[in-house]
């Protein structure tokens, strides 16, 4: 079975600059895969540039063996994505949210009981902006899960969650892995990376500095917790975490 | 379809909800009509002239709705969504931009059909509006004005940077065309100059016919305002199709 998504010499320039340099990551299908990185390394780039929302200046990106630039249509029927700032009509309700995207889609879940699953059941008749914070974040996972995809796409996964909703976060999608589902994920929290993610790639401004699984991390910065390893992974030379 | 309905229907609530629509182009043109009734009653347009005031106002008074959804409503509200990344959520979607703005122009064309119909509604039992020519005539001239003006502000809604830009051409089109385009101010009382740098709008020549097929007057030289029209709504129509801006 092919790979899920095949990214190859990605670049990306702003400006001149580079902000994704040359980015090479290969995700298998029913895993888990984490893109960190410091605050501007290049995730949501990365991510945007896979996804064909913004033009790379070289490389090739396959998303279940089709290329996102052409057959789009077709291929985002099976893709399902939550942008880290993800936005709404200003005055739509959680029920109509849900709805305008389900039709969209030819085979897409049942959205009632997906907000059940998220702890949104109850809010189904209320204004999306009335919402908290976390409950939103649950909505547009919600949003991205809709389309019942073969792959998804979550910028950001829980920022804006308490503890414990992240933990449930954390069971439903790897019950959705275990289904099948590939999911690639961005995250601040490395507790969450070390629980989710099969593999993980860390960005250091635009450059892939490591790539393999988070035991692989600690092993090559000789750190037992993952979260040092990270650090000493997307530090620049400076010192700073840029 | 079904995808059609359903974003039509959602978008439908939102826009009412949001209420700017239902004042300008529902409420406004319906008072309009009233301040007009009670000023001329059932008096003829002039001296001896065989319709009344009223019945040669009605077609302006149908552009009131079609200005206010073309030029203002359909164009910010293609920007706001652009702003607000929310078309940026559909374009990861299974959605073309033709389904989008084929949503929000039905949207805008709803508004401009109840209008005309509200307008109908009253002014044919208070002041006993009736149309004096053929009623397809008149329709086809309605249908044509409103798809010409709608064409405009979708351009301007898929082509705009953002919502400021968008508001800014909005208002530059709306306020003129709405105040010298025979909306409010009747053309025929323009000095000659004026009148022919207004009939190069779009909606000079929609209301101009409108006017004409209402009242069954002579509509000879119609072939250039329809021509315009259809010009208007292929060129402006294809453009917001294929630049359409996502984000």
């Amino acid at each position: 079975m092919e790979n899920a998504i095949e990214v190859r010499g990605l670049t990306k320039r702003y400006d001149g600059r580079a902000v994704v340099n040359g980015l090479h990551l290969t995700v298998r299908r029913g895993t888990v895969f984490g893109l960190l990185g410091a605050n501007g390394a290049g995730k949501s780039t990365s991510i945007e540039c896979m996804l064909g929302t913004r033009k790379a200046e070289s490389g090739t990106v396959r998303l279940l063996g089709q290329d996102p630039g052409r057959n789009r249509r077709a291929l985002m029927e099976r893709i399902g994505v939550q942008f880290q700032e993800g936005d709404y009509q200003q005055e739509i309700r959680v029920e109509e949210l849900c709805e305008e995207t389900a039709c969209l889609y030819r085979n897409h879940a049942d959205w009632r009981a997906l907000l059940r699953r998220f702890g949104l059941g109850e809010k189904e008749r209320s204004a999306v902006r009335s919402l908290s914070g976390g409950q939103r974040q649950r909505l547009f996972i919600v949003l991205a899960l809709i389309p019942q995809p073969e792959l998804v796409f979550l910028d950001e996964l829980t920022t804006g969650l308490d503890a414990r909703a992240r933990r449930e976060i954390w069971q439903l999608l790897a019950s959705l892995r275990d289904q099948g589902l590939t999911i690639l994920l961005t995250s601040h929290f490395m507790d969450e990376v070390e629980a989710l993610c099969d593999e993980i790639c860390i960005l250091r401004r635009g450059n892939a500095v490591f790539t393999g699984t988070v035991e692989e991390a600690k092993a090559h910065c000789g750190c037992t917790d993952f979260e040092d390893a990270y650090l000493m992974l997307s530090e620049d030379e400076k010192g700073e975490n840029a | 379809m079904k995808r059609f309905l359903t974003l039509l229907k959602n978008e439908g609530k939102l826009s009412i909800r949001d209420m700017n629509m239902v004042i300008f182009a529902l409420i406004m043109p319906l008072a309009v009509l009233i301040v007009l009734g009670i000023l001329y009653g059932r008096r003829p347009a002039f001296e001896g002239a065989p319709y009344s005031f009223m019945a040669q106002s009605f077609g302006a008074l149908c552009a009131i709705s079609i200005c206010a959804g073309g030029l203002m409503g359909l164009p910010l509200v293609v920007a706001d969504y652009r702003e607000r990344r929310i078309l940026k959520r559909f374009r990861v979607t299974p959605a073309s931009p033709a389904l989008l703005l084929g949503v929000e122009l039905t949207v805008y064309m709803l508004y401009c059909a109840a209008s005309m119909l509200l307008l109908t509604a009253v002014a044919v039992p208070v002041w006993g509006v009736r149309p004096g020519g053929p009623l397809p005539a008149f329709l086809g001239a309605w249908a044509l004005t409103m798809l010409s003006t709608l064409s405009i502000g979708l351009m301007v809604g898929a082509l705009a940077k953002n919502s400021r830009q968008a508001g800014v051409i909005a208002s530059v089109l709306y306020f003129p065309m709405l105040i010298f385009s025979g909306t409010t101010l009747p053309v025929e009382v323009m000095p000659a100059a004026l009148q022919r740098i207004v009939a190069l709008f779009p909606l000079t020549q929609g209301i101009t016919l409108m006017k004409q097929t209402f009242l069954g007057l002579e509509t000879q030289g119609a072939l250039t305002p329809v021509a315009v029209m259809v010009l208007v709504t292929a060129v402006c129509t294809g453009l917001a199709v294929r630049f359409f801006r996502w984000e």
